[in-house]
């Protein structure tokens, strides 16, 4: 991250609402700038004072986060192209971490379910084997 | 803004009323995607399923104070970042934001003080500053709402990765493939709109600095 860390950066980093990685980045260059502490300790003491952010309230309202059934569809391959194409910016681009966590969720539960539906499959097989045979 | 759905709402009183068919419900509900949030940073399976174990214990403590208008899943998701960032803290990851001197830190960690500095001194009352909050909120959701209806997704994409991910102009530009200038024009015409916005309804411009900063 050769950038300069923005106020904007820094007031998701105390959201916790970056990509893992930018997080950790940040975290890396706090420990040793001296200037960017003192930024962040601005910023926190005007989160204290009840300055608002645009980013915060965005982030706090999910103000364009694709609701659950969106992410479903976009698993399913069933949403509209221009809606697709946001959802894919908002979960990579903006990196959004509550998207980005629903998604790997509804993935693994769709796993699961594959799973599931390939073991009572199994049973049935089996369970039927001998009366297929005569 | 996301709300709590109807079904949602009859969870909460059910657990309020200590039904644990209920909690179980929630928990199955919610546990899956709080995890993959705590493990896409921690990056450990049992530190994990520890911070979300904290963060159910921690939503059923502060039950008492959670005001049911705020959206569920968000609520869960704030209160586990909270049990991240505190095991990042222990773990010496994170820097502990307190009003301590530095110097008084006995076991080596890092902290950054704060209050003191560039704080504004604007007293007002929680409810002056929900207000506000709302106001915003609700013009932020109307401007979305339009630019999704008006298939504008530049816009939104510009003002996103602006104000939600901190980038710059150039940084923008260089993102969505448009001009310094285009991003320049999005990014006044959104203020304009925020800004009328928060004066129609007669709040504080100091309490919204972003607004009125000089353009960069």
């Amino acid at each position: 991250m050769d950038q300069p860390i923005q106020s904007a950066q820094l007031e998701a980093f105390l959201e916790e609402a970056l990509p893992p990685d930018e997080m950790a980045q940040i975290e890396v260059k706090l420990r040793n700038n001296d200037v960017l502490r003192e930024k962040l300790a601005t910023i926190q003491s005007r989160r204290a004072a009840g300055i608002h952010t645009i980013g915060g309230i965005w982030r706090e309202s999910r103000a364009s986060c694709p609701s659950r059934g969106q992410l479903q569809k976009h698993l399913l391959g069933i949403l509209g192209d221009a809606e697709n194409d946001y959802l894919l910016f908002h979960i990579e681009s903006v990196g959004c971490r509550i998207c980005q966590a629903n998604l790997e969720d509804l993935r693994q539960k769709q796993s699961e379910a594959a799973e599931n539906s390939s073991r009572r499959q199994q049973k049935y097989f089996h369970t039927s084997a001998p009366y297929f045979d005569s | 803004m996301k709300s709590n759905s109807e079904v949602e709402k009859l969870l909460i009183e059910r657990i309020r009323q200590s039904d644990a068919a209920a909690w179980r419900d929630l928990i199955a509900r919610y546990e899956g995607r709080l995890l993959a949030f705590a493990e896409s940073r921690v990056g450990n399976r049992a530190h994990s399923e520890d911070i979300v174990q904290e963060t159910f214990i921690g939503f059923l403590t502060s039950l008492p104070n959670y005001d049911a208008r705020r959206s569920l899943e968000s609520y869960l998701f704030s209160i586990c970042a909270y049990k991240l960032t505190d095991l990042l803290r222990r773990e010496g990851r994170r820097p502990a934001l307190s009003l301590s001197n530095p110097k008084d830190s006995q076991d080596g960690s890092w902290e950054v003080s704060g209050g003191q500095r560039g704080a504004s001194s604007i007293v007002r009352s929680g409810e002056r500053k929900t207000l506000e909050k709302e106001a915003l909120q609700e013009a932020l959701s109307k401007q979305i709402r339009r630019w999704k209806e008006k298939g504008e997704w530049q816009k939104l994409k510009c003002a996103e990765l602006l104000f939600v991910r901190g980038f710059g102009n150039k940084e923008v530009s260089a993102k969505l493939h448009l001009s310094e200038q285009q991003i320049a024009n999005y990014k006044f015409d959104f203020l304009a709109r925020m800004k009328n916005a928060i004066r129609q309804q007669d709040l504080s411009e100091e309490v919204f600095p972003e607004l009125y900063e000089s353009p960069s």
